[in-house]
């Protein structure tokens, strides 16, 4: 993992969104009014290691966590494609790294004292959470390694999917060999744990700022959090506010903007996978009736929003909702997109719909 | 080959040719070999390596003149060591074969033991007075001025430079091996003992790095580098350009090493001479301090390969037989992550498939570190288990297989083997289900499919997709740069590197657990009585001496 925590720039586009910038930062930071609490919990993997406890009673707590976890066995994935024992165990490997200081080796010497970032009973309950509860790993844990970045997350925000990983090589691939772009004005509409917005953030030119937009208090706190860490304050500012709302003062000046919005039928939610169901924020899954409600809101305001030339990314629910918005955009949308396409994730799955306004 | 260039040498120069005793060499080079070992030899491992073919070591001999020709300003002698029938034999080096040899040896050695060094004071022919010499005339040379007196070569040796890196009378490498003092302890404060324990560590060095085809090599990359129009293809030449550096380092270090032992020894001869204590001790002790380098210099030498310093992948795949042969491929996993562990490797399980109910099918783990792949190498090919199946409720004796493939992690990215991205079929593992914002899931493995080949890679321990895209792809890079290595060793076999032809249906090495204890490797024999220390990951004997084992067969076939 390669962090950089210099400012990669020195100066900013206007006074504006300096002081904008400054005050999401700090709001996050700083005031924390109810019912949500803004200031972001820090991930295990960044507490000290204050805790400690006695190598043979750590390996109690693993013969536990492992037998708990061999327990599920395939119950959960024929239930819900949730975890099977497997997956678990892989988990429960990660959740010691990122718990214990420095990882023993085989931990032979039952006598040595391990140093630990979480004292030893808050991991008997985390790893109960974990299968128990279906709490998802990544809250357990308060962090999602994503791309090659480890962002912070927490209850009240999506957790950034694989899948998604793709859209910032969809815009990699499209800032490459045109200026305009990679020196160009960004936003990421729904930013959540501001994934996307700090992966473009990094690979745009010296020029380039993403502006990331999020309804939720709680997922500006976390962005702000997750942008600060990667030293990005400089590139990408945080806005609150509906999809486009909080850009009115950037109509037709975007390059290019990209957005994972809610997607999901509202149907289908009660059916989901119990740690999405029971623990990811339904606000950031639920498309309303057919899945597409903030998509074609999106894809309404695209065309003023973006310059001439500019460039759209969005990920969608799979075949039948990227051929929607693509026939949606092609005929409603007055002809003002061009290159449209459909492109499948990993899976094979038609999961993003791209294209350039004319 | 070795004629044509013993004549190169000799027209373009003069030359010293010495005689090595194949004899002296059969008794010393079999214990040295294996000097580096933590383990106690068994009895097996000492069986004596073949005498080397004279040619070689005659037209080797006039190679390493090559770096000392040009600092000396005398040129034109040629100077035979050894006996008659050698020298008479014939003009070429190629028609100086095994018979001579042992002729030779006996006759310079007989049953006296002395070294060549007394003899050859004795059995010099010098042939002097030629500027420029094609060997066809070395015979004729040498019986029309056969008769002179020994004295008048020691007066030219004290008069002039030799071309080989000499002493003052003399006294060369060669010469010390073929002398066959006794290495004694360290501590014994002998200086010939010193000089014979570091002649013979430069000699199994050269041994080791191939010097012959290093310096043939050498001659054809210094042609290359000297032409005006190489940098017409800069990815060429700087290819051609590093590896002539780096053979010249090695060439050069070897030489610088080899004359610092001769001044060393000069200048305890001229302390005894000139009975200064002080300056005696001083150089005993470098003697000393050579004699200990030369053994780490041993093992650097003994991983002289090109891709050797890289790190490695290690992939396990289980044989046939289920889960007894599914355990036996993670016991060989687990083996090799404790002999990674126990060198200070860095460690990370790129991919892992486990057995149904125990162990691995499959497995990749990353092995970083210096040399990982030089040693690691040794472990290629097919692993074989005999013990009572804990899996078989009859207690019955089973036999399982494992194949063990390493792979090196090339870090010069201009060696690289280009890819494609268009050849590439990138899949998530294990999907299933409608995706995305749906499922919440940990695992984001991946599978790398290179169409045109079909050679695939997997990683699934990243916490993300893209690192496990990252690392399928760099495992992917690894398997195509070697396949790549493979077709070019085979179009040019003549620098091949010995491991690049892996072939799955060989069997490396056998473990016994059951009805007797002992882990036995099929190619070099060396065997351990204990399988768990080796289960345990001590494979240094069965590396090193396979290593060993496997240039000594370059040797041989050359």
């Amino acid at each position: 993992m390669k962090l950089s925590f210099s400012p990669r720039r020195s100066t900013f586009l206007k006074p504006s969104l300096v002081t904008n910038l400054h005050r999401s930062v700090c709001s996050s930071s700083i005031s924390s009014p109810p019912p949500t609490s803004l200031k972001p919990q820090t991930p295990l993997f960044l507490k000290p290691p204050i805790h400690s406890a006695a190598s043979s009673d750590l390996q109690k707590w693993h013969d536990w966590a492992k037998s708990l976890a061999s327990s599920v066995g395939s119950t959960f994935l024929d239930l819900d494609n949730g975890p099977d024992s497997t997956l678990l165990c892989r988990e429960l490997k990660w959740l010691m790294e990122d718990a214990i200081e420095e990882e023993s080796e085989g931990m032979e010497n039952n006598q040595r004292s391990i140093r630990l970032r979480v004292a030893l009973e808050e991991l008997y309950m985390l790893w109960k959470q974990r299968v128990e509860e279906r709490r998802p790993f990544q809250y357990v844990v308060g962090c999602e390694h994503w791309r090659d970045l480890v962002l912070c997350v927490q209850e009240g925000v999506l957790i950034p999917r694989p899948e998604t990983e793709l859209i910032v090589d969809l815009v990699g691939d499209v800032v490459l060999g045109n200026e305009g772009l990679r020196e160009g004005l960004w936003a990421d509409l729904g930013t959540g744990s501001g994934a996307i917005a700090i992966g473009i953030g990094r690979i745009l030119g010296t020029g380039g700022r993403v502006i990331a937009t999020d309804l939720s208090p709680a997922a500006i706190g976390v962005a702000g959090f997750n942008v600060q860490r990667y030293g990005l304050q400089d590139v990408v500012e945080l806005r609150q506010g509906s999809w486009f709302e909080p850009l009115k003062d950037m109509e037709g000046k975007l390059a290019g903007f990209v957005s994972n919005p809610p997607y999901i039928p509202s149907d289908d939610i009660s059916g989901l996978q119990a740690e999405v169901g029971r623990h990811e924020p339904r606000v950031a899954l639920d498309g309303g009736i057919n899945g597409m409600d903030d998509l074609l809101h999106i894809c309404k305001g695209a065309a003023s929003m973006l310059k001439p030339g500019g460039f759209f990314a969005f990920e969608t629910n799979g075949e039948k909702q990227s051929k929607h918005l693509v026939e949606y955009m092609e005929n409603d949308a007055g002809g003002s997109f061009c290159n449209l396409k459909i492109v499948p994730d990993f899976a094979g799955i038609h999961r993003f719909v791209t294209g350039f306004h004319k | 080959m070795s004629s044509f260039m013993f004549r190169k040498r000799a027209s373009s120069g003069s030359c010293v040719v010495l005689s090595q005793n194949p004899e002296a060499k059969t008794q010393s080079v079999p214990y040295l070999l294996f000097s580096t070992l933590s383990e106690p030899q068994p009895a097996t491992l000492n069986k004596p390596s073949k005498p080397q073919n004279l040619s070689n070591s005659i037209s080797k001999t006039s190679k390493t003149l090559l770096g000392s020709v040009h600092n000396h300003t005398f040129s034109s002698n040629i100077f035979f060591s050894g006996s008659k029938p050698l020298a008479l034999s014939s003009a070429s080096g190629k028609n100086i074969t095994g018979s001579h040899c042992s002729l030779l040896s006996s006759i310079s050695f007989g049953s006296q033991r002395r070294g060549i060094w007394h003899l050859s004071t004795e059995n010099k022919v010098l042939a002097s007075g030629c500027g420029v010499l094609g060997l066809p005339m070395v015979k004729s040379l040498y019986s029309s001025r056969g008769g002179l007196a020994p004295c008048s070569l020691v007066c030219l040796f004290g008069t002039q430079a030799a071309m080989e890196p000499s002493t003052c009378d003399g006294l060369t490498v060669d010469r010390i091996i073929a002398s066959d003092w006794p290495i004694l302890d360290e501590d014994e404060s002998d200086w010939k003992s010193h000089a014979a324990a570091i002649a013979q560590s430069i000699h199994l060095i050269k041994k080791r790095l191939q010097w012959k085809k290093l310096m043939v090599r050498l001659d054809l990359l210094s042609v290359e580098v000297n032409k005006p129009d190489l940098w017409n293809d800069p990815v060429h030449a700087g290819k051609i350009s590093r590896e002539h550096g780096s053979l010249m380092g090695k060439m050069k270090e070897v030489k610088a090493f080899e004359r610092e032992l001769l001044e060393h020894i000069d200048m305890v001869k001229l302390a005894r001479e000139e009975n200064d204590a002080e300056l005696e001790s001083e150089s005993m002790n470098a003697l000393l301090k050579m004699r200990r380098t030369s053994k780490e210099k041993e093992t650097e030498a003994l991983l002289a390969g090109e891709q050797d310093p890289c790190s490695c992948y290690i992939e396990v795949q289980a044989g046939a037989g289920g889960t007894e042969s599914n355990d036996w491929a993670a016991m060989v996993m687990q083996m090799y992550k404790m002999w990674a562990q126990q060198h200070g490797y860095k460690i990370s399980v790129v991919d892992e498939m486990p057995g149904e109910i125990a162990g691995i099918k499959r497995a990749t783990i990353k092995v970083d570190g210096e040399y990982a792949f030089g040693y690691a190498k040794a472990e290629v090919g097919v692993h074989r288990l005999v013990r009572i199946s804990p899996f078989d409720s009859s207690k019955r004796r089973h036999t399982s297989f494992a194949a063990v493939a390493v792979t090196p992690i090339n870090e010069d990215a201009s060696a690289h083997v280009q890819i494609n991205d268009s050849d590439l079929r990138i899949e998530r593992f294990r999907s299933g289900g409608p995706g995305g914002q749906h499922a919440n899931t940990t695992d984001s493995a991946v599978r790398i499919v290179h169409v045109p080949t079909g050679i695939t890679a997997t990683s699934q321990n990243e916490r993300s997709q893209h690192m496990n895209k990252a690392s399928a792809m760099a495992v992917l890079q690894s398997r195509l740069d070697q396949l790549e290595m493979a077709r070019q060793t085979q179009m040019n076999a003549q620098y091949s590197q010995s491991l690049t032809d892996i072939t799955w249906g060989s069997q490396i090495r056998s473990y016994v657990l059951h009805p007797y204890r002992m882990v036995k490797d099929l190619r070099t024999n060396y065997e351990v009585s204990d399988p768990d220390s080796v289960l345990e990951g001590d494979l240094d004997g069965f590396i090193m001496s396979y290593l060993s084992a496997s240039l000594d067969k370059d040797e041989d076939d050359r």
